[in-house]
């Protein structure tokens, strides 16, 4: 009895915390940090001088701690930063994300975002119910979901399947070499999805989308 | 108005002056004419609601170009740069099939349900006079 009279000592938290959703009304614009942003007037066109016009006027959300000015910034990269990040330790994922650059010869950008952009499938795979039985439908998937699958399972791949004693920048570093080169167990998967979503084309007219 | 059939005839006089709906209701009512019309159960009042619409099943979008490029993935061992144009085509559809699916949501010249369903939480029609 004691404990649970405890429990209403203490201090209230709220049982539900908003992870996902944006309490920003569809009103707000989005914050613009590049330097670049004030460009002469005279360069630009009459719709681009009116979005410069309403970003006077309107409201603008709150800018995120991660937004920079710099230029060495890449919202890519904040992105795969984000997804790996593990209890909010932004410090430690940015610190396994700036090592396999050394490790990276030349331009390890570029080497990133073709990486990534050769581990994205181009059809995916939907679940639809039809007559009592779920069907694995080949699905076209917006570019978004694409890129999220691409980063999703570099990271998982890194996580699991190297052996124990490697450090994350290394097996990361490794993997987006081979994945440069279209090789290794991200496209291997990417190329078992594609040869799934093949096998079932007969069911891509259950979809109604 | 939550008022009941009998009710309604007594304030058929004073409801003359208001529109030309309530005479017509009132006299599918009224039992001056033998029996009446309509023997309303709930009031005949509007709710401050609109039932939403069923989604009408569409088709599956891009199929063509979809099996075309998995010909090719078939004949070149799922190799994309040697497919690229199918790729290509088949993304061009795909913005095409996304970018109708959007116009044709919004328009029509109707109001959506949920659109009317906010509308009228905020601008209910009054019930009773407070």
């Amino acid at each position: 009895m004691a404990a649970s009279v405890r429990h209403l000592l203490k201090p209230w938290t709220p049982s539900l915390c908003l992870v996902r959703w944006s309490r920003y009304n569809s009103y707000y614009l989005d914050p613009d940090p590049s330097k670049d942003a004030r460009v002469p007037d005279s360069e630009l066109s009459p719709e681009q001088k009116e979005l410069q016009e309403l970003k006077t006027v309107r409201r603008i959300k709150a800018a995120l701690s991660s937004d920079t000015s710099s230029p060495f910034s890449d919202p890519l990269m904040s992105k795969f930063i984000n997804m790996m990040m593990q209890d909010g330790s932004k410090i430690l994922a940015r610190g396994i994300m700036t090592q396999p650059r050394e490790e990276i010869e030349c331009s390890p950008h570029s080497v990133f975002q073709q990486a990534l952009e050769n581990c994205k499938p181009i059809i995916g795979l939907a679940s639809v119910q039809k007559g009592g039985k779920s069907y694995q439908v080949p699905v076209p998937l917006t570019d978004n979901r694409r890129g999220f699958l691409a980063m999703k399972w570099m990271i998982t791949e890194c996580r699991d399947n190297k052996h124990r004693r490697t450090h994350m920048y290394e097996k990361l570093s490794q993997e987006l070499l081979a994945a440069f080169a279209n090789e290794g167990n991200v496209v291997k998967r990417k190329h078992d999805l594609h040869r799934m979503a093949e096998a079932n084309r007969a069911y891509a007219h259950y979809r109604w989308w | 108005m939550f008022i009941t059939g009998a009710v309604y005839i007594r304030h058929y006089r004073k409801a003359m002056s208001g529109s030309v709906i309530q005479e017509k209701v009132a006299k599918l009512l009224s039992r001056q004419s033998g029996k009446p019309v309509l023997r309303p159960i709930k009031p005949l009042a509007l709710k401050n609601e609109v039932a939403s619409r069923k989604l009408k099943k569409g088709e599956a979008t891009c199929v063509t170009e979809m099996s075309l490029l998995m010909a090719c993935w078939k004949q070149n061992d799922f190799n994309n740069t040697v497919c690229s144009k199918e790729v290509s085509v088949f993304y061009t559809c795909v913005e095409k099939a996304q970018n109708k699916a959007k116009a044709k949501q919004g328009t029509q010249g109707r109001l959506l349900p949920k659109e009317a369903n906010t509308l009228l939480k905020r601008f209910p029609n009054q019930s009773s006079e407070i």
